[in-house]
């Protein structure tokens, strides 16, 4: 067939949109779109004129989980906070998240095969797990680290807001939560400075990150054994 | 580009700005994208597929490719609620074809019920299809134009285009030949067209004046 007759592209393109255009006929004329200009302005002239039709059915409210679904896959919401941080607004927040950002994009660059992220990178906010741990609490601030997570979970980025002092033969192990199951070891942090993660692959349905203290070389377990001293959720 | 209602060209304004800090990566724009679009959307998807929880997760796969699709938008090209509409038409319309393979999704098996006209009567008491054209009709001040149409022809297009019915299942629900439903489909799309293309210069005419 000669798809670029107009009348007939016309004709094709009208079935299409009308939704009359159906099984195997529906799926060659969608492998043909691409190639071919002429049925693309026609398709759009249909759209144009018939989808404004649309606009008398009387709207349905879909159900809040559908947009929770939605708002799960494409990466979450940016962790709540608990309410009314000082964190949000000190300087050297910021300063620590931009200079996280820039981290966080040049290792995208390395790292990303695909030159087009489909996902934005996520940022995490890791609070202290426990108010009671020595080694975590130093006056009000509850927010300690902040990890940014690679839209296609290959990398974390994650930076201590803070200098966490250790004891010499003691590291911090990041971890990667499933809503259920064991954790999984994503690798050895840094307590003072940016580290960057990519040992493993942060996987979908991951619901927190956390952070734990671990001996020198990292638990050797598969889980984590020492306390757990930063904990943050992904998404809702 | 023919220029479509005025209400849908003034939401497509805004929802452009929406969308375009939405390819920017911006997730409340997007939220309130959805605010704005997702009840016409579901509506218009339910219509065709009438099953709730599939209507759901078409509309959810429609957004999340949205969201992908987002920065490549061309609002020059068409406009969002067009745009829209046109993913989640066809979304809903391969979903049809999916549950031809599970029968117990098939609420078109009643259609041979005798007495009852499922498509005018069920859902919740919604306007028939062949209701929603002569609204959108005289919405556009199309009805003088569409005059030129038999109701048979009205018909067989509205439940086509919003139930989502193919030529065969138009043909079934009228009890008319395949042949004849399939040029009254094509007759009432070009008279549509037609008569949407003259409302529209008039659209343009009136507002300059």
């Amino acid at each position: 067939m000669d798809y670029s007759r107009p009348e007939l592209a016309d004709h094709l393109a009208a079935d299409y949109v009308a939704g009359t255009l159906r099984g195997a006929a529906r799926r060659r004329f969608e492998a043909l779109l691409p190639a071919h200009p002429s049925l693309q302005r026609a398709v759009r002239s249909w759209q144009d004129w018939l989808m404004p039709l649309t606009l008398g059915i009387a709207p349905q409210t879909p159900p809040p989980h559908v947009w929770q679904g939605i708002e799960a896959r494409i990466g979450g919401a940016v962790v709540q906070a608990p309410l009314a941080l000082p964190f949000w607004g000190r300087l050297t927040f910021w300063r620590g998240l931009s200079a996280l950002a820039t981290v966080a994009a040049l290792s995208l660059s390395v790292l990303l095969v695909n030159p087009h992220p489909t996902q934005p990178p996520l940022v995490v906010v890791l609070s202290s797990a426990a108010p009671t741990t020595a080694t975590a609490t130093e006056g009000p601030v509850t927010a300690s680290f902040v990890a940014s997570i690679s839209g296609d979970g290959r990398a974390v980025v994650t930076k201590p807001l803070r200098s966490v002092s250790l004891e010499p033969n003691r590291v911090l192990e990041l971890w990667a939560l499933p809503a259920s199951g064991a954790p999984r070891s994503l690798g050895l942090i840094s307590a003072s400075g940016a580290s960057v993660v990519q040992k493993n692959k942060v996987q979908p349905g991951t619901a927190a990150l956390a952070v734990s203290l671990e001996p020198t070389g990292g638990s050797t377990t598969g889980a984590p054994t020492g306390p757990v001293l930063f904990v943050g959720k992904l998404g809702s | 580009m023919p220029p479509p209602s005025q209400d849908w060209s003034e939401r497509s304004r805004d929802l452009s700005r929406l969308l375009s800090r939405a390819g920017l990566g911006d997730r409340a724009a997007f939220a309130t994208f959805y605010e704005r679009t997702s009840s016409h959307l579901l509506a218009v998807v339910l219509r065709i597929n009438r099953d709730r929880s599939q209507a759901e997760d078409i509309l959810q796969e429609v957004y999340v490719s949205v969201w992908r699709a987002a920065q490549g938008f061309d609002a020059a090209q068409s406009q969002p609620l067009t745009w829209l509409t046109s993913i989640a038409r066809n979304r809903a319309i391969d979903s049809l074809r999916r549950a031809q393979t599970q029968p117990q999704f098939d609420s078109r098996s009643h259609a041979n019920d005798e007495d009852s006209d499922v498509y005018d009567d069920k859902a919740d008491h919604a306007p028939g299809p062949l209701e929603l054209l002569s609204q959108a009709s005289d919405a556009r001040a199309l009805g003088d134009c569409m005059a030129v149409l038999s109701a048979s022809q009205r018909q067989s297009v509205a439940l086509a285009f919003y139930d989502g019915l193919s030529h065969a299942e138009v043909a079934e629900h009228m009890r008319q030949p395949l042949g004849t439903v399939k040029s009254w489909v094509r007759r009432a799309l070009m008279s549509l067209k037609t008569c949407l293309e003259r409302a529209s210069h008039s659209d343009v005419s009136a507002s300059r004046s």
